[in-house]
């Protein structure tokens, strides 16, 4: 079996949940990875999103500080965010979301911890997440920390709707969680029960760790599966694609993380114009 | 009609009170120069419309500009939160009402076409239905089913960064247009600082790149590396040196005036100049 980390076995599980001639987004380095992965093996007709400057189908792969080089070294087909809205509504559109907080509802909150009107902590805002959970056929969440203060009981806020008593007013299955990756195995929802079940376990992790490391007491059946771990192939891949492992930074703490993104971000500037002449001044 | 003018006679237009709509998106195209003009500016009590809001809404909020905001969302991505929008949002000491990315399109969108709202399904089954009081649930006339109202949103006033603009106002962008030309077509006044002036017959080569038009603008300011510290596709990209400066002088208060006086409480010129000058961030920022 092929040696791998934490993050390309997460980076493997979502892009295995990616199939089709959707469009993916890429706003995270994880996302971006597991769509670049998924396109690259069994989902090839998958339209990869490159942002802020959406760009679809960015040749070469665009480099993953925030899309950013978009510039003539790289040819993509750009769209505009009546496009991605309009790929939302109708259902082309996948994206893979890293909440602050998610529950056994599966509702996310990515904006504020404690009270809305006077947080303990103010987080960013919905952002486009409440367009996610009202359309889109398969709801996708990553953590790369389980833990009990992210997987929760009751989100403090909920930006995006999983299966709480509003939706089955509502929305119905529109926009409903369909997966959960995260460093310690993969988790769905039953759709009749509207709670989180466990799809698989990762190679090493027992019942326990994710029993203690969830917010709410989880069932996880005797005979549960195990995560498939990702082929020398897959990791090859993931390797070929973030020589300068910007996925890294999305396991570490935020100032930590913003440090080093600086530095990857000025040298991938280096390496672009090292393989590609500066076009003008 | 020439158009040009400076960001002091931009400001000027400005009413305290105004309810001003910025574009760009995240750390991408923002009109900086226009908002840092704003930021050394005596108005107040402005009231902002944002959709991905960072450095712009920071900085307004960090010199006491904003009386209210509406937004889907203020971060500096990666970076880290913002810290000025943190603080106001943990004091309570500005009103905020929580949007999101389609539906402050929408409050626009039906601005434009005149009409009270725009209907959706976002938003519904989340709390943004709960503390935004700006929106309403409604009947479907013909099938029934529950949907959301977007209450116009009709700006007093645009702000946006183009790559190119002519004297009259029509202005070119290369990169991604997110909400720009939406904000352009809502606002009574468009304002646009401009990387470079053209005359309008080299201005008319870019063909569809042209997205503002000039029916809709008011002024236009020359303000090359007018975006900085956000990125211009596909001139220059975000300059993330220059946001960990900005975060780390925004979290003490001491460090916040010496940048206020360095970087805000000066011309643009003066500005670029304090940046080590245009070669220098050409050097750095250029791709």
């Amino acid at each position: 079996m092929a040696e791998y980390s934490i993050d390309e076995l997460v980076i493997s599980c979502m892009a295995r949940e990616l199939h089709g001639e959707l469009l993916v987004s890429s706003v995270t380095a994880f996302g971006s990875l597991a769509a670049h992965l998924a396109r690259s093996t069994h989902a090839p007709d998958l339209a990869v999103l490159s942002t802020p400057e959406s760009g679809m189908d960015a040749v070469p792969l665009p480099t993953l500080t925030l899309g950013q080089f978009l510039t003539e070294n790289q040819r993509a087909i750009p769209l505009t965010m009546n496009d991605i809205f309009d790929a939302i509504f109708t259902d082309r559109f996948r994206i893979w979301i890293n909440p602050a907080q998610i529950d056994e509802q599966g509702n996310v909150n990515i904006s504020a911890i404690g009270p809305w009107d006077r947080p303990k902590v103010a987080l960013v805002g919905s952002r486009g997440i409440p367009e996610d959970t009202s359309h889109l056929s398969q709801g996708l969440y990553y953590l790369t920390q389980h833990s009990p203060r992210a997987v929760v009981a009751r989100v403090d806020f909920i930006s995006g709707a999983g299966y709480n008593p509003e939706r089955a007013k509502t929305l119905g299955a529109h926009g409903a969680p369909t997966c959960l990756v995260t460093n310690l195995g993969v988790f769905g929802w039953n759709p009749d029960t509207g709670r989180m079940v466990v799809r698989s376990l990762h190679p090493g992790v027992t019942p326990d760790q994710v029993r203690q490391a969830t917010g709410f007491p989880i069932e996880i059946p005797a005979g549960v599966a195990r995560t498939a771990p990702p082929s020398a192939e897959e990791i090859a891949i993931i390797h070929a694609a973030d020589p300068l492992e910007v996925r890294k930074l999305e396991l570490l703490s935020g100032k930590e993380a913003a440090e080093k993104f600086a530095v990857v971000y000025e040298q991938e500037r280096q390496a672009l114009h090292a393989a590609w002449p500066r076009r003008r001044h | 009609m020439n158009k040009v003018m400076s960001t002091d006679e931009v400001v000027a237009q400005i009413p305290n009170g105004a309810l001003v709509a910025i574009g760009g998106s995240s750390l991408s195209r923002k009109p900086m120069a226009l908002v840092r003009a704003l930021a050394r500016s005596d108005r107040r009590d402005l009231r902002v419309i944002v959709n991905v809001g960072g450095p712009e809404v920071d900085l307004l909020l960090g010199t006491g500009k904003i009386a209210e905001l509406i937004f889907a969302f203020v971060g500096f991505e990666v970076m880290g939160l913002a810290p000025h929008f943190r603080r106001a949002r943990q004091e309570g000491s500005v009103k905020f009402q929580e949007w999101t990315e389609y539906t402050v399109m929408a409050g626009l969108d039906a601005a434009i076409k005149r009409v009270p709202f725009l209907p959706t399904h976002s938003t519904l089954a989340t709390d943004v239905l709960k503390v935004n009081t700006a929106f309403r649930t409604f009947q479907d006339p013909f099938g029934g089913e529950t949907l959301v109202a977007v209450p116009a949103l009709r700006p007093d006033v645009a702000l946006l960064h183009v790559n190119l603009a002519d004297p009259q106002g029509n202005g070119v962008v290369l990169g991604d247009g997110h909400m720009d030309a939406l904000c352009a077509k809502a606002a009574r006044k468009t304002f646009l600082s401009a990387e470079q002036i053209l005359l309008p017959e080299r201005l008319q080569t870019y063909g569809r790149d042209v997205h503002i038009f000039r029916t809709m603008v008011t002024g236009v300011v020359e303000a090359p590396w007018g975006a900085h510290l956000t990125g211009c596709a596909p001139e220059y990209r975000a300059d993330l040196q220059h946001v960990q400066e900005y975060l780390t002088a925004a979290r003490d208060e001491a460090a916040w005036r010496e940048y206020l006086e360095r970087y805000v409480y000066v011309t643009h010129e003066q500005y670029v100049r304090a940046l080590g000058g245009e070669h220098a961030l050409g050097e750095r920022l250029r791709v």
